[in-house]
């Protein structure tokens, strides 16, 4: 049953990062690269929270570390940048639901002002969901981008035709 | 030996070229790298300062003692994955080829030329992707088939608005409003209409302009980096906007 939970985690991941990535014009031949790293990046992250406890931001960032690289290693079949593989990769791991939770308890706190507990209860809950989305946010694109820092050479002349 | 091609035109090129690839969604850096490889190819030194709206650039011919300075609009263009790549390619091409600037400015006019994906195809898969989305968030079939019937809506919105050259951030405030009250409906089953709704409005996240902020930032080119980011959180700020619109509307039910 775990085995189908990941798979299935992992190719709702995949068509969520083609999809989005199919707005941004990518090159035909990356959409299996960028279906491949979204699945694996989201499994990973899935299994961490799922399995291991670990907190999302930390997940997120090995998620991303782990697209990260395999951007950097498909890159050069892919003849793309590593961005035009990693992004849309990482898309499906934004963290909407704390986006959406953040959006809503700001207009309930304003819907909310005269009432003490509530406005509480809800500023509370504006800034919690702020710092989770901010901060995996934050991770997912530094995880990402931290091959391209360990292998600067590399990862500039993905691009390059080999002779 | 072939003649050297003069400054002027490659510095005209290089601006153009720059300019492109600056507005289409490179971060800094490749762009800095590309026009200094093109630079380097035909023997002159690219010096490049980028913002989010302009390029100043000066090549310098070590030969002659000869500037070329230009200074370059950068125009919003929308982003372009395959340009990306394509141009890329070109500035590694022109110096690994040593290629005449007309064959690398042929090569540039053909990229610039090449027909982006089908807007319906793309319809279709954002639909899709937005579907999945929910379904990772934990929505079940059927809530899957109201975003991802609400995701056309709004999608299809966007591209006509944006067709019609409809100032962005009310394109992205309309889109948003649009796909989430279509998702509203799911209100009226018995389903997980909350992931619907969050759901639904999530294929507007500018994604490219984030992560080409953080990763301006990191790399030292903190002003794009950071004007990179205002956009994306302005474009945020319309999407939350939207929501909030339907979210008022509905807000009884959900609580």
């Amino acid at each position: 049953m775990i085995v189908v939970d990941i798979l299935s985690d992992a190719l709702f991941a995949a068509l969520a990062g083609v999809g989005f990535g199919a707005i941004s014009d990518p090159p035909m031949r990356a959409f299996r690269f960028i279906a491949v790293l979204a699945a694996v990046g989201h499994a990973c992250r899935y299994c961490l929270m799922t399995y291991a406890g670990i907190d999302i931001s930390t997940a997120s960032f090995i998620g991303a570390l782990s697209i990260g690289f395999g951007a950097l290693w498909l890159g050069k079949s892919a003849r793309t940048p590593m961005t035009v593989l990693y992004i849309p990769a990482l898309l499906p791991m934004i963290p909407g639901k704390y986006a959406y939770n953040m959006v809503f308890s700001q207009i309930m706190f304003l819907q909310n002002l005269g009432n003490a507990v509530e406005r509480t209860r809800y500023m509370e809950m504006f800034f919690s969901n702020a710092m989770v989305t901010c901060t995996v946010v934050f991770m997912l694109a530094v995880g990402a981008t931290l091959p391209m820092f360990i292998f600067p050479a590399r990862a500039a002349s993905l691009t390059r035709v080999k002779y | 030996m072939e003649e050297k091609a003069r400054l002027s035109d490659v510095g005209e090129f290089i601006s153009e070229y720059s300019a492109h690839m600056m507005g289409c969604g490179v971060h800094t850096s490749r762009v800095i790298r590309s026009a200094r490889r093109i630079g380097v190819a035909y023997g002159y030194d690219v010096k490049i300062s980028v913002f989010q709206r302009t390029i100043i650039l000066t090549l310098f011919d070590r030969e002659t003692h000869e500037h070329f300075n230009d200074v370059v609009e950068v125009q919003p263009l929308p982003i372009s994955f395959e340009h990306n790549a394509r141009l890329s390619a070109l500035s590694w091409k022109a110096f690994d080829e040593h290629l005449p600037l007309s064959a690398v400015k042929e090569e540039y006019q053909r990229v610039l030329e090449s027909p982006a994906i089908h807007p319906f195809f793309v319809l279709m898969m954002v639909g899709i992707a937005n579907a999945s989305f929910c379904r990772l968030f934990g929505g079940d079939w059927l809530s899957m088939g109201i975003v991802f019937s609400s995701t056309v809506c709004g999608m299809f919105l966007r591209q006509k608005m944006t067709g019609a050259g409809i100032n962005n951030y009310i394109v992205f405030v309309v889109s948003a409003f649009i796909a989430s009250l279509c998702a509203s409906a799911s209100l009226i089953f018995d389903t997980t209409s909350e992931t619907a709704i969050t759901t639904s409005v999530l294929f507007l996240v500018p994604g490219v302009p984030l992560i080409n902020g953080v990763i301006d930032i990191l790399e030292g080119h903190v002003m794009t980096g950071v004007s990179r980011l205002v956009q994306a959180g302005l474009l945020i700020i319309c999407i939350a906007i939207g929501l909030s619109f339907t979210l008022l509307l509905v807000k009884d039910s959900l609580l």
